[in-house]
């Protein structure tokens, strides 16, 4: 028997968009196959503007993209099969999480009942039922983004597309968001999550979309670029309660390379990042050095990485 | 109207509806102290040297509060944000990656409008109804036909002017401004003078609805009463459904055809 033949979930033919005179996307020819894919570049590469050229929000300065299949720009019916958890942080504040959430789904066109049950089983998804009944004014921003994540979930979208999903997130729900995404795409969901942390989307998928400035800069395999980013060294800001205990702990490996401290936060540099967040996921998850509450990494080490891309 | 539910919620408890509670409770304030100055002296209410009845002065209170001023306030404030603030709270992603047309969103909020705005006005014209009516020889079930019509008639003015700063709030910048000045510069000029300008307001077809006589309390009045055309009921009727429809149907355009590019 034949199989049927591999949709693309995303086809973008010399996609290109402007500001004006700024490019944001320039002559992006790609195919994003089904399964998890990864959309990686430093801030101001193009990664937002092709997540809202892939979502409908902006239309293409030239070229074309489609989205299962279809053209996304005013085509609502699509967002049927979509679901999308961007990257800014606003809500309707005054609203509980399970409100915020079931009030959307009501928008997709389904029963009171229906809505409410969808919200729920997307709230115990993301973990956050002791909270759905607070008001996300109240919450904490793991649990913003995590409510985020419900609304884009709670239909069951055939495609998710993620605008860098784990932002200020602690490392518990850092892994059970991963954890997630890696489970959608083996029940045969397709994702397409951004970040600007190679270590994140490495740990989701090894199918990646290398970007910058505007441009495809690479695609396929994220072992190759693997190799490149661990020559660099890789920042970490850690927000917690016991900043000084966790810095001793840090300094006793030798994968750290320097450390500093920022208002109530940790700035660490490694050039291990694989070990150095599996150790900082076991601190947080014994809580012995105290809470854990933000980690990021900005991305000025992943800058050297694609200057060697784009010149190699 | 799942749109509809979700922006009425937000609109009746957002900080701008409770100003605008705030601002529609000075019309009852002041009719409580003018009643209450009217029983305590012995004169009754006096307009130019004569007393007047309360209804005359609801006719007046009517006229220079809610038509020329609270109406159209209400109109801009609310009519020019309709989207506007979604962008500026950076929530319209939200509403514009949902199955649903962004012109039906749009129509949505704008219902929502209407329906916040009625419960705002309506119940503060009733209050001041109440308080000044029953002052000078008026009563109540004599002028509560009339109250009626009112009602109705604030309520079509509320449906004219939101649609209207519906349409600039999608499609200019700065919408509060040129909606400030198209309410309270636009408006009033025009329908001074005679000619064909002032069928492209809201006030021309509005103010043929109502009951009550205009004040004379400017040049600027007796101008219009020289140059006051009057539309058939009907016809302004027709006038104003011409008007909420085709700014609603544009509006609805600007939205579908352009982008919301929100700042991170």
């Amino acid at each position: 028997m034949i199989p049927p033949p591999i949709v693309a979930v995303v086809s973008a033919d010399h996609l290109s968009k402007w500001y004006g005179q700024v490019i944001g996307l320039n002559d992006v020819s790609v195919v994003v196959p089904p399964g998890v894919t990864g959309l990686l570049g430093p801030n101001g590469a193009g990664k937002s503007t092709f997540m809202k050229l892939i979502t409908g929000q902006l239309k293409p300065s030239k070229g074309a993209i489609n989205v299962l299949g279809e053209p996304i720009w005013q085509n609502p019916a699509l967002y049927f099969r979509i679901g999308f958890c961007p990257e800014q942080d606003a809500f309707y504040e005054r609203m509980t999480g399970l409100e915020w959430v079931t009030a959307l789904m009501r928008l997709n066109g389904v029963s009171d009942t229906d809505a409410a049950a969808k919200a729920r089983r997307a709230i115990e998804t993301v973990d956050l039922v002791d909270a759905a009944d607070k008001k996300i004014g109240a919450y904490s921003k793991g649990m913003r983004q995590r409510i985020k994540m419900a609304q884009a979930l709670a239909h069951e979208p055939e495609l998710l597309i993620l605008d860098e999903p784990l932002g200020g997130m602690d490392p518990i729900a850092r892994r059970k968001t991963i954890r997630m995404i890696k489970d959608l795409g083996r029940a045969g969901r397709s994702v397409i999550v951004s970040s600007h942390i190679l270590h994140e989307i490495e740990s989701m998928t090894a199918n990646i979309l290398l970007i910058n400035q505007g441009r495809i800069v690479a695609e396929g395999n994220v072992h190759q670029i693997r190799d490149l980013i661990d020559e660099h060294p890789h920042t970490v800001y850690i927000k917690a309660d016991q900043t000084r205990a966790l810095a001793r702990e840090f300094l006793s490996q030798d994968d750290v390379l320097s450390l500093k401290f920022e208002d109530d936060a940790v700035v660490v540099q490694t050039a291990k990042p694989d070990a150095f967040y599996a150790r900082l996921t076991d601190l947080a998850a014994s809580g012995e050095l105290g809470g854990i509450h933000e980690v990021t990494s900005p991305d000025d080490n992943l800058q050297a990485v694609f200057q060697y891309l784009v010149k190699s | 109207m799942r749109v509809f539910d979700l922006s009425l919620g937000q609109m009746l408890w957002s900080r701008r509806s409770v100003f605008l509670g705030i601002l529609l409770g000075g019309p009852v304030f002041l009719a409580a102290a003018v009643r209450l100055i009217v029983e305590m002296s012995a004169r009754g209410f006096r307009i130019n040297g004569a007393t007047a009845s309360g209804s005359a002065v609801f006719g007046l209170i009517m006229w220079l509060l809610y038509i020329r001023f609270i109406i159209p306030i209400l109109g801009v404030f609310f009519g020019t944000s309709l989207i506007a603030d979604e962008v500026d709270d950076k929530t319209i992603t939200y509403l514009f990656t949902r199955p649903v047309p962004r012109r039906a969103v749009l129509l949505g909020k704008y219902l929502a409008y209407v329906a916040c705005t009625v419960l705002l006005v309506l119940p503060s014209v009733i209050l001041v109804f109440f308080l000044i009516v029953p002052m000078g020889g008026s009563t109540i079930a004599g002028a509560f036909p009339s109250l009626v019509t009112d009602l109705g008639m604030l309520a079509l003015g509320l449906i004219a002017y939101g649609a209207v700063f519906a349409l600039v709030g999608t499609r200019l910048k700065r919408p509060l401004i040129v909606g400030l000045v198209f309410a309270f510069g636009w408006e009033p000029a025009v329908m001074l003078f005679p000619g064909y300008l002032k069928r492209l307001t809201v006030a021309y077809y509005l103010q043929a609805l109502v009951n009550h006589e205009m004040p004379q309390d400017s040049a600027a009045s007796v101008l219009l009463t020289l140059f006051h055309e009057v539309p058939s009921v009907a016809m302004s009727l027709l006038g104003l459904a011409v008007i909420v429809a085709v700014s609603l149907w544009f509006a609805g355009r600007a939205v579908e055809n352009r982008e919301y590019v929100l700042e991170q």
